[in-house]
């Protein structure tokens, strides 16, 4: 959660207009899936090109999970990147439309299920950039429960319409992190009142972070989830998901992390043990899904 | 009556200061220290969000109170005092 009580807008640049979307759109209505991702190559490699931003953000994970690729390779790596991602847009967008089936299967649903039984208490559902967050979150439409995503409200208009965020589903609500104190007080209360609180733990955003190993280098993320668990005596539960075929998906909500404090001192120090089996799992996820790492931050950055 | 309440109030912001000290993560100071008009977060007491989420479990465990009007938020955490008098407001009813 940011450090100042000021108000701060969260920078966040641009990218993508009403026009592309609608170009996006039209391809998927009338050429199916396989129409839509072979304009990718062409708007991909307008990014690789121009997009210098985009590129250098990328290969701070590039550099760390391909070590050794040299200026070519690890731009290669940065394109095929960019292609991924824009895949699991333009699947998303399908999935919303209708038009397009997926098969997307759900692990560890059955642990889940104990913890949303328990409907004084709620818990974290902690999510990171990576595979394909939104549909992994429209999958878990079947938890029947409000899910307070703490995310900024998407201000650019053209993705906001083409992807629903905040508008498909009654069930899904925000909390912005520009409000006061991050938003953290809103999150414990609704927590408290048997809800599920969704936060990107991946990102600082501004928020206070503490340094873990990622991708065998010194990383930072943010432990406000954490610490909003431990609090409130809850779990975090990590949402995964990602793209295996065309059609398919895999959402992961296996891993469930227990938070707690055995004392009263030293709380940020307790709560780094827990940020780096969080980073380990995704860690994991970096090795075994390589291009559907979508940070386009570095993260190994501390500042 | 006016004089009972600055009494109750001067031993909530007492009491308030104690626990912020034994409970967040404040380096050299100590209770008596920490001015009442004092700001908490950012600028003041300099308190981030970690030490938000430790304030709203102390007014629920030490004082049963909950914050559920967020848009009461920045008035209540701003500073001892204005904690001090939420508590004191609400603890009434």
């Amino acid at each position: 959660m940011p450090n100042s009580s000021s108000d701060k807008k969260i920078a966040a640049q641009k990218r993508g207009n009403r026009l592309g979307f609608w170009f996006f759109e039209t391809l998927l209505k009338f050429f199916g899936l396989r129409g839509a991702y072979a304009l990718l190559y062409l708007v991909c490699l307008h990014y690789l090109l121009f997009d210098r931003k985009a590129v250098a953000n990328a290969l701070a994970y590039v550099k760390r999970r391909f070590p050794g690729a040299g200026f070519f390779k690890s731009r290669l790596e940065v394109y095929r990147l960019f292609i991924s991602q824009g895949k699991q847009l333009i699947d998303r967008f399908a999935m919303i439309s209708g038009k397009t089936k997926f098969d997307i299967q759900l692990k560890g649903y059955e642990q889940l299920k104990n913890l949303l039984e328990a409907k004084d208490k709620g818990f974290v559902l902690l999510t990171a950039h990576v595979g394909n967050w939104q549909i992994a979150l429209t999958t878990l439409k079947k938890m029947a429960k409000p899910v307070y995503l703490v995310m900024r409200q998407e201000d650019n208009a053209a993705v906001k319409e083409s992807l629903h965020i905040d508008t498909q589903d009654t069930l899904i609500r925000i909390i912005s992190p520009e409000g006061y104190l991050g938003g953290v007080v809103e999150a414990m209360q609704v927590l408290k009142e048997g809800n599920i609180v969704s936060i990107m733990g991946d990102r600082k955003y501004g928020f206070p972070a503490v340094e873990i190993a990622f991708l065998k280098d010194k990383a930072y993320f943010p432990f406000g989830a954490f610490s909003i668990a431990a609090s409130n005596n809850c779990p975090v539960v990590v949402l995964l998901s990602a793209k295996l075929g065309q059609n398919k998906y895999v959402v992961d909500v296996s891993n469930i992390i227990y938070p707690r404090y055995n004392s009263s001192k030293e709380k940020r120090e307790q709560l780094k043990v827990y940020v780096q089996e969080f980073a380990d799992i995704l860690d994991k996820y970096a090795q075994t899904y390589p291009y559907q790492c979508f940070l386009f931050h570095d993260v190994w950055n501390p500042d | 009556m006016a004089e009972n309440k600055e009494e109750q109030l001067k031993a909530i912001r007492k009491k308030l200061k104690e626990l912020l000290v034994s409970h967040l993560s404040l380096e050299d100071v100590v209770p008596e220290k920490i001015k009442d008009d004092e700001i908490l977060f950012g600028e003041g007491l300099g308190l981030d969000s970690l030490d938000a989420v430790e304030i709203v479990v102390l007014l629920q465990r030490n004082f049963g109170l909950e914050v559920k009007d967020m848009s009461q938020g920045r008035k209540i955490f701003y500073s001892v005092d204005t904690l001090a008098n939420y508590i004191y407001d609400n603890q009434k009813k």
